[in-house]
């Protein structure tokens, strides 16, 4: 059995009293686009930043391609990008300062590092904008220059939190295209999004969360099919319920 | 280009803001636009300093006489013929003058009879500004002790004619001298403290500026990370945690460190301004006097000033990034920063009214368990020679920067980065 991309055993984690993750069970396989769906507060980010290494589960554990996120986060942390959700970019900088910076943050090869900057400039497609400091763009703009950051990198698990929020339908389409793309390409996708029509577009597999318990996990049409429903929004309300 | 100075250069670029460099740019200015104003009018003080209008009811040998000793002595002498004191302060030809003096009639007769005489001085006001109450006050004492010594002089010639007057009335030449630290010199008290408070006027203010820019830059560069989530990017990559940690305290330190030393130079060009006559210095052997009293402070005190400065700086700084994890936004830090202010006034405040060393225990545990008093009681410490407690202070100052420094580290290698909550947020 190959290694999974990201594997989560009974993934538990409090804040106080509070418990936002409870019991999670996953197993992403590598270049699935995998998608967790809920509502806000559901437990999706917190989810995605244990994954991404900034956050310690209470317990249980996480693996990302075979490595514990708190055993060995040095050896994730070269595995992943993570795109956390409504994230800023330093205002100071040019789209193209950003990219830089953030390339020589990832790739300690400079070469590498040229070839990603180009990379995620032609993928943000945001041309001479690039030059401008980011102060000056609009939410989209910021956002589809972070998209690029993320993946400019080729990680093997990208982890996205809202990837498409804020982005106007155009470029939501755009983006959900250069994601699948990706993922042909080999890159592991982990998403979190409470757009369910996104979502069923994008993803091989979804898994629906709900009060830090995962619901039901399947693929899209699966699911629809297992509820008799038309469309992930009906899932979601069956379950939920 | 190493990834360390990939990221002091991102730092520098995000804290150097336009908004930054023109408001330190504004007050350069003001602080050179202030100096030069008040030594202009420092000048001009100083040329109606020698004003004094004379109102002779007397009209004696001794008034006149009195009168021309006064203007041989620098005095510019306008004598009025008006009668009354009251015209005379009022009068419009003399509504720029500060000093009258009326001698009254029946004064050489008086003193002739062995009677004290009664010269009036009266001051006017014509502003409240510092340096006219200032020469105002000096005026007056330098003027009635000018006119006793001639007075006096007077008296005994009358009843000793062969006595040396000059001999009798100062019959006693003053020898001053200072003890610094067990080094004793020739050397009025006066230019002593004046070298001392040139020296240690200026410092703490510039001291204090320093920390509280350098300490806002590292909150305002941690809070805004974490406002924005830009840390979220940066602690999932596989950057060390502690370079992170270490580059944002050396670009704020870096910063400022230039701009305290802009700011030294605008504080020098206003100070300078302010005590213009104080910075003609003492006279040559004076000066040697006060090197050798340790006074004038030498490059190797300099050296050890600096080093309590910076490691004072390194403090606040490890202190405020700690502080700065604490904040939720940036507008927070204005309420974050409170302690770290609080424990900056109490180390520059508190030693310029008490002397430590004579505080009780507890006063004193406490002000020099606050790493920046070290730093603000060095030139004092320098001058009076007590190197080894300077060397202790800096000793201890890199002692708590260890700490602070070590629990930032850990605050970025865990989660409490994102998960602390400030204390001062309203529930």
């Amino acid at each position: 059995m190959p290694t999974p991309a990201l594997s989560a055993e009974k993934l538990e984690k409090k804040y106080g009293n509070f418990t936002a993750v409870s019991g999670l069970d996953l197993r992403i396989e590598e270049g699935e686009i995998f998608s967790l769906v809920g509502p806000n507060g559901s437990g999706k980010s917190t989810t995605l930043k244990m994954a991404a290494t900034i956050l310690f589960p209470t317990s249980g554990k996480i693996e990302v391609f075979g490595s514990d996120t708190v055993g060995e986060p040095e050896k994730v942390r070269k595995t992943i990008s993570y795109l956390p959700e409504e994230a800023g970019a330093y205002k100071t900088l040019t789209g193209l300062e950003y990219l830089d910076f953030m390339a020589s943050v990832f790739l300690r090869d400079r070469a590498k590092a040229a070839e990603a900057v180009k990379y995620g400039s032609e993928l943000s497609g945001l041309k001479d904008k690039l030059k401008e400091k980011i102060g000056t763009y609009s939410k989209g703009m910021t956002r589809k220059l972070l998209l690029s950051r993320a993946v400019m990198i080729r990680p093997r698990l990208a982890i996205l939190d809202e990837p498409t929020s804020g982005l106007d339908i155009i470029n939501g389409y755009e983006v959900r295209k250069t994601i699948k793309q990706l993922a042909k390409d080999g890159i592991t996708f982990l998403i979190s999004s409470h757009n369910m029509l996104e979502i069923e577009f994008l993803s091989d597999r979804i898994a629906i969360i709900y009060k830090g318990r995962i619901l039901a996990c399947d693929t899209p049409a699966d699911l629809k099919k297992r509820f008799s429903t038309d469309n992930l929004e009906e899932v979601f309300i069956k379950l939920a319920q | 280009m190493n990834i360390f100075l990939v990221l002091v250069k991102k730092e520098i670029k995000e804290l150097l803001t336009r908004q930054l460099l023109i408001s330190i740019a504004a007050m350069l200015l003001v602080f050179y636009v202030i100096g030069k104003v008040v030594g202009t009018q420092h000048k001009a003080s100083e040329a109606r300093n020698s004003d004094v209008v004379v109102l002779d009811l007397d009209g004696s040998a001794l008034s006149k006489s009195l009168i021309g000793r006064l203007s041989g002595a620098g005095y510019r002498v306008k004598k009025t013929s008006i009668p009354c004191i009251d015209t005379a302060l009022a009068a419009p030809e003399f509504k720029d003058d500060g000093l009258f003096m009326l001698i009254p009639a029946g004064l050489q007769k008086g003193l002739d009879a062995g009677r004290k005489g009664g010269i009036g001085f009266y001051s006017k006001f014509t502003n409240f500004s510092a340096s006219a109450t200032t020469v105002t006050a000096s005026k007056i004492r330098r003027t009635i002790t000018r006119v006793n010594d001639e007075l006096s002089v007077y008296v005994l010639r009358k009843r000793s004619p062969s006595l040396d007057a000059g001999f009798a009335r100062e019959p006693l030449a003053a020898l001053e001298f200072v003890m610094v630290g067990g080094k004793l010199e020739q050397v009025s008290l006066g230019q002593a403290l004046a070298s001392i408070q040139s020296q240690i006027f200026f410092f703490p203010v510039a001291m204090f500026f320093i920390v509280i820019l350098a300490a806002q830059m590292v909150m305002t560069s941690v809070a805004s990370e974490k406002e924005n989530k830009t840390l979220e990017t940066l602690l999932s990559s596989p950057l060390d945690r502690w370079m992170l940690v270490v580059s944002k305290l050396s670009a704020s330190a870096l910063i400022a460190g230039a701009l305290s030393g802009a700011y030294m130079l605008g504080m020098r060009s206003f100070m300078s301004g302010i005590t213009a006559q104080a910075a003609a210095g003492a006279a040559l052997p004076a000066q040697a006097a006060l090197a050798k009293l340790g006074l004038i402070i030498a490059p190797s005190g300099y050296l050890l000033i600096g080093l309590s400065v910076l490691f004072c700086i390194l403090c606040a700084l490890s202190i405020a990034f700690i502080l700065g994890v604490l904040s939720d936004s940036v507008k927070s830090i204005q309420v974050t920063i409170m302690p770290l202010m609080m424990l900056l006034m109490l180390s520059y405040i508190l030693p310029l009214f008490i002397d430590i060393n004579a505080a009780p225990l507890s006063v004193r545990l406490l002000l020099y368990a606050i790493p920046f008093t070290h730093a603000f009681t060095a030139p004092q410490n320098v001058m009076l020679h007590n190197n080894a407690q300077v060397l202790w202070g800096i000793l201890y100052q890199a002692g708590v920067f260890a700490v602070f420094v070590t629990l930032a580290g850990k605050l970025f290698s865990g989660e409490l980065l994102l998960t602390l909550k400030s204390p001062f947020k309203k529930a």
